[in-house]
């Protein structure tokens, strides 16, 4: 009966929550892939930096009467002259006195400014004198950033401060590194495509950061639940992550595609197939910034944390005797880590690479107690 | 009983969410889109006259405060060439509006009348905790005839001036204050100049200056009596003015005063308009006569009082004013910039009132519509796939948050002038993946109770507990985040954390009254718990 003695394939093993993959041993493979987007990422900001959009930098306008010229052949006179006319802004103003055009891009030398004042005057139909060209400014003033910077700097410490209190100051240190890296690679994805950052992009990067430390918070409690019911065991903090990272990796998967098919759908969808372009750039970004969130909590959070943990002196004994294979799905199922003790205790005195594990036979029985909560007064001193 | 309760809250969040809805509906109110998706009003403003461009940006960003704090509408404020142009989204009141962007950048220099309405709150607290008591500090000037007391009692000062008694000065609001006037003047400062000796009354000498420009938008006229909010929130009653920030050359500037910090210093304009005015105003304060019996002198910039010193020196002869207190360098910068703004007041003439059409056009809103739905459906159609019948409340709880949701943007809309753009609208289409997760971490949860062993009914129970508390806890850091961002930020950031908090309520909300007890309630049939429930048999042990 207990389906636990059967062997899945990996899909069904995935699905019962029974794998069994050594995550804190493999932590270097994602903090290399990290550390290589994230050079990638700084090396682009260092050499093209951020290519910001009109809001942001101000640049030129060019108004002209509408009656002869639409939203969309203005944008055609700007790819004529070598501007991108989809990321310009066009307005249609109107007023009693009738309506005009005003064509906002990023700034651009006297001669080009000159060459489209013509070129909008020929295709409205008036003297070159009735299009105006102005400077406008950045409708993101100085004081936005500000404000918003101070604001993210409070919040971080308050988050810090917030996780510390209900989690620990370890995860809450590990958690804030992670959302750092989700939040740097997706502005990376903004810099390497040269993709413009508008007063929209802000809001995706905040989004990001967002979902970034609720994906990764909600690993986290999973940890700290383990590390309670194991506490009576001495096992590696190793251990208590990876078998946290198995048992909610489904979890992961769920979330990471219920938060991605809607993104997936405004890129393919959206961008794609109904060719609201404006949405391409967007749902890129958040579609980068959501993957990573939950690729974070697990390969840079989560073994950040192992690692920090491991200095403690409560937990530095076992430092590089982590279970794997067997003996970590017997420990993802539910099993106690009773064996673990002598294994290692054995492997220190010997030396020996390969323990042989006591297999404990895991019946429904077994799996049915209660998780066993920590004890203080039954704990034995080694 | 428990089933009693579990039932009332489905029911219960059915009927507010449905309801709501159909209120919503049946009212035909409905979000009203951001400039992008909608356009709105746009407002050209045109400076008359001479101005210099430092008026001009402090004009930009007053109209910029003016128009954030009406809500999370995302407005857009930009200069094109010397124009400022405002950008409002979901405008209804045109008047309105353009009342709203109006700001003169005029300084008025008023008595104040009373400072302490609402609990002893000065005129001017910044930040009442950070100062708690003012010092008394003296400050003396190269001629060294002068010397100032700021701040407390005015006993202290000793400045050469004929009498000190403060006749109206009652010691409560002294004893607060935290801004004084001290006064520079050149070693002649003892002859009085006839032209501040020969006015007595305050409202004859301004009536030339408050006659010239008729300011629309301070809530108190210049010549009135009446009160007037202070940075820090607290309110002035203030009298008439006497005169206008005309009285200063625009050579204001923050610098570190001797003994007191930082402070401002500024030249006052010669002849009868500039030193005239000031010191006939200066002295009446000094005296604490009726018209000024707080010995206060507000500098209020349209409808804001900025700064209130207490008048120090009857005279101010030597042509230079000296503004001392317990200022931060950045309170003290922002006064020097009021101060010059207001030497050389930008006038503002409506030049244009449009429409203006979004930038992104209906197809962008189309596309995002028709891509977010199936997005969401797409979602369902994984949901129901893996977790079966609790799938389907899973699609049940999206359309419950999704009429919350849509019923309290409505209303908003309609009310508070929120306005969703696109970046509005992803945002709330990737919180469908948050609210998701909740519903992922209790089923997962669910079915590692069910594995361990236990009856569906008690798993349905542990597992929504466990659930609950992960929920709680990363929903709070995104509560903390929204709120953090709502107070401190404007523009889209704010409208970001807008919805941030209200998806992450919503989804608090659905979790707790209509997850848990559809969930609950469907464990408890006896239909469910003979069900092979997502794949895994409940065990006949533990299901009895």
């Amino acid at each position: 009966m207990p389906q636990i003695h059967q062997r899945r394939g990996l899909g069904g093993r995935l699905y019962h929550g029974e794998t069994a993959i050594d995550f804190y041993g493999r932590r270097w493979w994602g903090i290399a892939v990290s550390s290589a987007l994230l050079v990638v990422t700084f090396a682009s900001l260092l050499f093209q930096g951020l290519n910001l959009g009109i809001d942001f930098e101000g640049g030129v306008a060019w108004e002209v009467s509408a009656d002869n010229v639409s939203v969309n052949q203005a944008r055609s006179i700007l790819d004529d002259h070598g501007i991108n006319g989809i990321d310009a802004k066009v307005q249609q103003r109107t007023s009693a006195s009738g309506s005009v055009l005003l064509i906002q891009v990023g700034d651009q030398s006297v001669a080009k400014r000159q060459e489209v004042q013509e070129a909008l005057a020929t295709e409205a139909k008036v003297p070159t004198e009735s299009v105006s060209v102005t400077s406008v400014s950045s409708t993101w003033g100085r004081s936005i950033t500000e404000k918003a910077i101070r604001a993210l700097i409070i919040f971080l410490i308050l988050v810090a401060l917030f996780i510390a209190w209900r989690l620990e100051w370890r995860m809450a240190l590990s958690a804030i590194v992670a959302m750092m890296h989700d939040v740097l690679i997706s502005i990376g994805v903004y810099s390497v495509l040269r993709f413009e950052v508008t007063p929209a992009t802000v809001v995706a990067f905040l989004t990001i950061l967002g979902f970034s430390l609720y994906d990764t918070i909600v690993v986290f409690d999973k940890v700290k639940d383990n590390a309670e019911r194991f506490s009576g065991a001495r096992m590696p903090y190793a251990d208590v992550v990876n078998v946290s990272m198995n048992q909610v990796l489904m979890r992961s998967i769920n979330t990471t595609i219920a938060a991605v098919l809607p993104v997936l759908s405004l890129l393919i969808l959206g961008a794609g197939v109904l060719g609201a372009t404006t949405l391409r750039e967007f749902s890129l970004a958040l579609l980068v910034g959501l993957i990573t969130g939950s690729y974070s909590s697990i390969f840079i959070a989560s073994p950040l944390l192992a690692m920090l943990k491991e200095r403690e002196p409560r937990y530095r004994m076992y430092r590089g005797s982590h279970a794997t294979g067997a003996e970590l799905e017997r420990l993802v199922l539910g099993g106690s880590p009773a064996a673990r003790r002598d294994a290692a205790r054995l492997r220190s005195d010997t030396g020996a690479d390969e323990v042989v594990l006591a297999a404990t036979p895991t019946t429904p029985q077994s799996l049915l107690t209660h998780p066993p909560r920590p004890r203080k007064k039954k704990r034995r001193t080694s | 009983m428990r089933k009693k309760q579990l039932w009332y809250s489905l029911i219960g969040i059915l009927v507010v969410a449905f309801g709501g809805l159909f209120l919503t509906l049946a009212s035909g109110d409905k979000p009203s889109l951001g400039l992008d998706l909608q356009g709105g009003i746009s407002i050209t403003q045109k400076p008359v006259g001479a101005f210099n461009t430092s008026s001009l940006d402090l004009a930009v960003e007053r109209i910029r405060e003016r128009v954030d704090s009406l809500g999370v509408a995302e407005p857009e404020i930009l200069r094109q060439g010397d124009a400022i142009v405002v950008n409002l989204p979901g405008v209804k009141n045109q008047a309105q509006a353009e009342q709203l962007v109006k700001v003169t950048g005029q300084v008025y220099l008023r008595p104040v009348l009373v400072d302490d309405q609402f609990g002893g709150i000065p005129c001017v607290t910044s930040d009442p905790n950070k100062k708690p008591t003012p010092t008394t500090t003296t400050t003396t000037t190269a001629g060294g005839s002068t010397t100032t007391a700021a701040g407390a009692a005015a006993a202290t000062t000793t400045v050469a001036a004929p009498t000190t008694t403060a006749a109206g000065g009652p010691s409560r609001r002294t004893s607060t204050d935290n801004t004084t006037t001290t006064v520079a003047t050149s070693p002649a400062s003892t002859t009085v100049p006839a032209d501040a000796s020969t006015t007595t009354v305050a409202g004859e000498t301004t009536t030339t200056v408050a006659g010239g420009t008729t300011p629309t938008l301070p809530d108190v006229a210049p010549t009135d009596t009446g009160y007037v909010s202070a940075r820090g929130g607290s309110l002035c009653k203030v009298g008439p003015a006497g005169g206008t920030g005309e009285v200063f050359k625009d050579d204001a500037t923050a610098r570190i005063l001797p003994n007191t910090g930082w402070g401002v210093t500024v030249s006052l304009r010669g002849g009868d308009s500039g030193e005239g005015v000031w010191n006939t105003m200066a002295a009446e304060c000094y005296g604490g006569t009726a018209t000024c019996p707080t010995r206060q002198l507000a500098i209020e910039l349209d409808g804001e009082v900025i700064s209130a010193p207490t008048v120090q020196q009857p005279n101010f002869s030597g042509g230079s004013v000296q503004i001392s207190g317990a200022f931060s360098e950045s309170e003290a910068r922002n006064l020097a910039r009021v101060l010059n703004s207001g030497s050389l007041p930008v006038k503002l003439e409506t030049q244009a009132v449009q429409t203006v059409s979004p930038t992104l056009g209906k197809d962008s809103l189309r596309a995002a519509w028709i891509a977010g739905l199936v997005g969401v459906g797409l979602v369902l159609i994984f949901m129901v796939l893996y977790y079966k019948l609790l799938g389907v409340i899973v699609g049940v709880g999206l359309l419950v948050s999704g009429a919350l949701i849509w019923t309290i943007i409505s209303f908003l809309s309609k009310t508070q002038g929120l306005a969703l753009s696109l970046a509005g609208i992803a945002g709330l289409i990737v919180s469908v993946g948050v609210t998701v997760d909740s519903y992922v971490v209790f089923f997962e949860r669910l079915k590692d109770e069910v594995r361990a062993g236990r009856s569906m009914r008690n798993s349905a129970q542990r597992g929504f507990a466990g659930a609950w508390h992960t929920i709680v806890v990363a929903d709070m850091v995104s509560l903390i985040g929204a709120a953090v961002l709502w107070y401190l930020t404007v523009g889209s950031v704010r409208g970001f954390a807008f919805f941030l908090g209200l998806s992450t309520l919503c989804d608090l909300f659905v979790a707790y009254f209509f997850t848990r007890p559809a969930v609950l309630l469907l464990s408890r049939t006896e239909w469910m718990s003979r069900r092979k429930v997502m794949g895994i048999e409940v065990s006949p042990v533990a299901a009895s």
